[in-house]
């Protein structure tokens, strides 16, 4: 398959990831140099996992937001738009191999944490599609919120505003044990099942079912890509 | 012999922004297979906003139009894929070649793998991109880019080339090589629509010509319609050595407007025996050193200058 000349967007996107060594080399290297350091230190596990999961969310939010903001701001978005593709499916592409891309990236620093705290096969796996359902939600968010700003500075701020709330709900740092209400919002947030299994991997029993991990965050994560991949006319639309 | 159906049919567009209340008003024209239809009108005329409408970015507020058959409001994606389009400012993936950018685009517009291979090594060497197709977008001057752009609206053999400003920022040779292929398109069948300020392109390139005025097509017509209109007009362009005061020339009876353009002063005049001296006196008078002067009869710049000078003198 050929990804460059590119002849889809994704492919374009998988060319320009690619095409910059430099930016490459940086992108892969800032995981593992967050991620490895804490794999292997007696860090507790639920802030081992935390950090895990903040690296996870804020390179997918980031990631797609501030490229689709400088794509949109440049024009070249709109002109790409402009051609007979369907809008849904340029923000689909969008979507999907910005999570790919991401997982990529965060791939070998994942590895790392695995050969350096075994853990059962179940557990790895779960946590390894926990964290691309999340990757795959904050890319949703992403995109979300590039409906509403061209700005990449805003974007950052937007993206604060929104995940703040989650990460909390999620239990990363505080409301580890919810009742009531929160404990039923936590369980619509893809990043509390990736929580639980990352600290299932790093040795904490949460009392999760390896199963969910498989289940819901992808099912949630699937809905939020269902809900961006409708905005596409109003993201592909020209910002006077 | 039966005519073919319209390119681009165009019927009542309107499209006014809510913030300006400028736009476009009931724009109606149409655009027939092999014909070259220039679209002008000074800043602020709703060129841009129509432009915006036909090439399916935006959706007027009344009014419709059809590209090949295809609505552009209800089947965009049809009427997109019978389009070429180039914006006024082209922008491309700067980290990927120039062949790569050109190479999405068309088969982002269904041109199969092979064929978009011929076609496009065809174009890059027509336009004289060939030796820096491997090159990174980014490294392309303003020109490099704007002829990048012509390639990806032509790449596809789209029935419509809607063209913004295509020439602007072109080399000589380059212009030479775009208005050739433009005439080949038409010739060919392509409908062409060109919006453009350059006069003398809109004049050598086009079979016929809309003037846009405060958003409302204000007069249509052949080049030649138009300057035959302006009979009994001249235009008396002194190249001066040195800048003058010329209000005073406005005075001279028959004069109509007084213009600079670079070192050169355009008086735009009723034809009248003596009023060549009476100008020409006028500006020695006012302190002007002639080194060249030409009488000219008018052509579509004068159009253009008469035009927007009534719609300038209609806003005050």
């Amino acid at each position: 398959m050929k990804i460059n000349p590119p002849d889809t967007y994704w492919k374009k996107d998988v060319a320009l990831f690619f095409g910059k060594r430099f930016a490459l080399l940086i992108k892969m290297l800032y995981p593992m140099a967050l991620i490895v350091p804490v794999a292997a230190s007696d860090i507790p596990a639920q802030y081992a996992a935390a950090v895990i999961g903040i690296v996870a969310v804020m390179a997918g939010t980031f990631g797609a937001g501030e490229s689709l903001t400088v794509d949109l701001n440049d024009g070249i978005l709109m002109r790409v738009a402009l051609t007979p593709l369907s809008p849904r499916r340029i923000v689909f592409e969008i979507l999907a191999v910005n999570a790919i891309l991401d997982f990529i990236q965060i791939l070998p620093a994942l590895l790392i944490v695995y050969v350096l705290n075994p853990a059962p096969l179940v557990w790895v796996l779960a946590a390894t599609v926990a964290i691309f359902a999340t990757l795959l939600t904050a890319n949703c968010i992403g995109i979300f919120i590039a409906n509403f700003t061209s700005s990449p500075a805003d974007v950052l701020l937007y993206a604060t505003a929104i995940l703040a709330p989650l990460i909390y709900v999620s239990g990363f740092f505080r409301n580890q044990n919810p009742i009531g209400t929160l404990a039923t919002l936590r369980d619509f947030v893809p990043f509390a099942y990736m929580n639980d299994s990352l600290k299932e991997v790093f040795g904490l029993s949460t009392g999760a079912v390896p199963l969910e991990m498989f289940v819901y965050p992808g099912l949630i994560a699937a809905l939020c890509a269902l809900g961006v991949c409708l905005t596409a006319p109003r993201l592909l639309s020209p910002r006077f | 012999m039966l005519e073919r159906p319209a390119a681009l049919e165009v019927q009542e567009i309107t499209r006014l922004y809510k913030s300006s209340g400028r736009g476009v008003s009931g724009a109606s024209f149409e655009v027939r297979p092999g014909e070259v239809f220039g679209l002008m009108g000074p800043n602020g005329s709703g060129k841009s906003t129509l432009l915006r409408v036909l090439s399916t970015a935006i959706a007027p507020q009344s009014g419709s139009f059809r590209i090949g058959g295809a609505d552009g409001v209800r089947e965009k994606r049809k009427a997109r894929a019978r389009m070429g389009l180039m914006v006024d400012r082209p922008t491309h993936y700067g980290d990927l070649s120039g062949w790569a950018n050109a190479y999405f685009f068309a088969r982002s517009y269904g041109v199969e793998e092979k064929k978009a291979e011929i076609v496009l090594a065809e174009l890059f060497d027509y336009f004289g991109l060939a030796e820096y197709m491997d090159d990174k977008a980014k490294t392309y001057s303003y020109g490099m880019g704007k002829k990048l752009a012509l390639i990806e609206a032509m790449a596809h053999a789209p029935d419509l080339l809607l063209l913004d400003e295509p020439s602007l920022g072109l080399d000589y040779t380059s212009q030479l090589a775009y208005q050739k292929k433009i005439r080949e398109l038409a010739t060919s069948g392509v409908a062409i629509l060109i919006a453009s300020n350059q006069v003398d392109e809109v004049e050598a390139l086009c079979d016929r010509v809309a003037f846009l005025q405060k958003g409302r097509l204000a007069a249509l017509g052949t080049p030649e319609e138009f300057v035959s209109s302006l009979e009994g007009l001249r235009r008396i362009v002194a190249t001066l050595r040195n800048p003058v005061e010329y209000g005073a020339l406005g005075g001279i009876a028959g004069v109509e407007r007084v213009a600079t353009e670079g070192r050169d002063l355009v008086v735009h005049c009723a034809e009248r025996p003596g009023l060549v001296a009476d100008v020409v006196a006028g500006i020695v008078g006012a302190g002007g050193d002639i080194t060249d002067l030409a009488v000219r009869r008018p052509s579509l710049e004068d159009v253009y200058v008469k035009l927007t000078g009534e719609a300038l003198r209609d806003e005050d």
